[in-house]
């Protein structure tokens, strides 16, 4: 009996040893930026899209509205609390792209030109985000990238209206026809879009925050 | 099912919005582009999709109507407000093959084409989730009311009522869905599939698409 307890004592202390090993061993490893995505990151923002999509619907009906800025104004909210939200779930390389992808496609239908602005604009966020933040573990990478993504598109769909609604008069002139060609309120719509994506990434911020509080948020 | 009842393959459908889209709005400034619209509402008709067209023309009348309107009101020419009608009228008919596609098989017909799976299935559970999500609204505004949580115009209200709750339900039913999805086999690497229901190109398809392109070069032509 003694031999038995001495031959369980020897094992418990060789496999307490083992785990002294294992955190020894189990030094802080280097993380690597590029993760691979699961399914459930797919889902997830794909989702968020969804959500996005939805609530982007209302673009078919400013399309046609020739004021510079106007998709922005109405859709920056929206387009920034998702995102971050999205982003501060599926922290990793590309969330952002994916979210564009997959709400772009849809939205093409709606206003074509804006899915090539998103999805090049998603690109240029996740260079930016990955070369100042080096990915989006910091929560200021994602409210930074979630800020910046909407105001992005507006040089593009500047030169967009510049050609739809540039037409030429009975004299033969080219005729400005779209609101938005004076530079003063250029900047003055461009402040508006920031400002708004700006209280939307903290809107999405704080959302996602206190879900991760709630426990919810699993990696 | 007959000719006629037979949907138009997802791709083709999307290729014609595109052109519809593109050429509508190109040709949005001409009275003829006028003409060219109402032929494709006409022609989207025959071809099946009359529910989408009537799901589609009401939106069109009250909100193209209330910026052709304004449009006219600015510039107090008849002309300028015709425009404004043919680009909300090429978007608005842009949407009607869209929205007649149904998500399963525009996931089976991009599978078909070798579409990376992530596009697919992202594709799939974003457009598929657009019901889910009402009914998630209705409900979590359901809740409201039976709570008493006061009005939805109060931003607090909004954000502590309704924003919170609703995201919560939003992981809660991506985690049920990313594991069903598991459970059924999906996977986003480069595993081999099969697609059991194959989406063909058929002869309405064909005649669909080119005689929406003839009809483009005559509104050029003619």
């Amino acid at each position: 009996m003694e031999e038995l307890v001495k031959q369980l004592i020897e094992n418990s202390s060789s496999v307490m040893d083992n785990r002294k090993i294992d955190t020894v061993e189990d030094k802080p490893k280097k993380r690597n930026i590029f993760q691979k995505y699961k399914i459930k990151d797919i889902v997830f923002l794909a989702i968020i899209s969804g959500c996005m999509l939805i609530t982007g619907a209302i673009m078919p009906l400013i399309t046609q509205v020739p004021i510079f800025g106007i998709i922005e104004i109405a859709l920056g909210l929206q387009f920034s609390i998702f995102p971050v939200i999205g982003l501060m779930k599926v922290r990793k390389p590309g969330a952002m792209i994916l979210i564009s992808l997959f709400c772009g496609l849809l939205l093409a239908f709606m206003f074509l030109p804006m899915f090539a602005c998103l999805m090049l604009c998603a690109v240029i966020v996740e260079l930016l985000t990955l070369l100042i933040f080096r990915g989006y573990d910091k929560n200021s990478a994602c409210v930074f990238a979630g800020t910046i993504y909407m105001p992005l598109t507006l040089p593009f769909l500047y030169l967009w209206y510049n050609v739809i609604y540039t037409i030429k008069s009975d004299d033969g002139k080219a005729v400005q026809a779209f609101v938005g060609a004076d530079p003063t309120f250029i900047c003055l719509i461009t402040l508006a879009v920031v400002a708004i994506c700006f209280v939307g990434s903290l809107i999405g911020m704080k959302i996602a925050m206190e879900m991760e509080r709630a426990g919810v948020m699993k990696k | 099912m007959s000719l006629y009842n037979r949907k138009i393959n997802p791709l083709i459908a999307l290729l014609s919005g595109v052109l519809i889209m593109v050429f509508g709005l190109v040709t949005a400034t001409r009275v003829e582009g006028s003409y060219f619209l109402i032929a494709v509402f006409l022609y989207l008709m025959l071809f099946g999709y009359y529910k989408e067209c009537f799901r589609v023309l009401p939106l069109y009348v009250i909100v193209g109507g209330i910026f052709v309107l304004i449009t006219y009101i600015i510039s107090n020419d008849s002309f300028s407000a015709l425009k404004m009608a043919n680009r909300f009228g090429a978007i608005f008919l842009a949407i009607v093959p869209g929205i007649g596609i149904e998500p399963v098989r525009m996931t089976r017909n991009l599978s078909q084409i070798h579409t990376p799976r992530v596009i697919t299935l992202g594709m799939l559970i974003a457009l598929s989730f657009v019901p889910t999500l009402k009914i998630e609204v209705k409900r979590v505004r359901e809740a409201m009311k039976t709570r008493g949580a006061g009005s939805i115009l109060n931003p607090r209200i909004f954000y502590r009522a309704f924003l919170i709750p609703f995201v919560m339900r939003l992981i809660n039913i991506s985690d049920t869905l990313s594991l069903s999805v598991e459970l059924r086999g999906f996977t986003i690497d480069k595993s081999d599939y099969t697609v059991y229901k194959k989406e063909a190109l058929n002869f309405k398809d064909i005649i669909y698409i080119l005689a929406l392109i003839v009809g483009m070069i005559l509104v050029v032509v003619l």
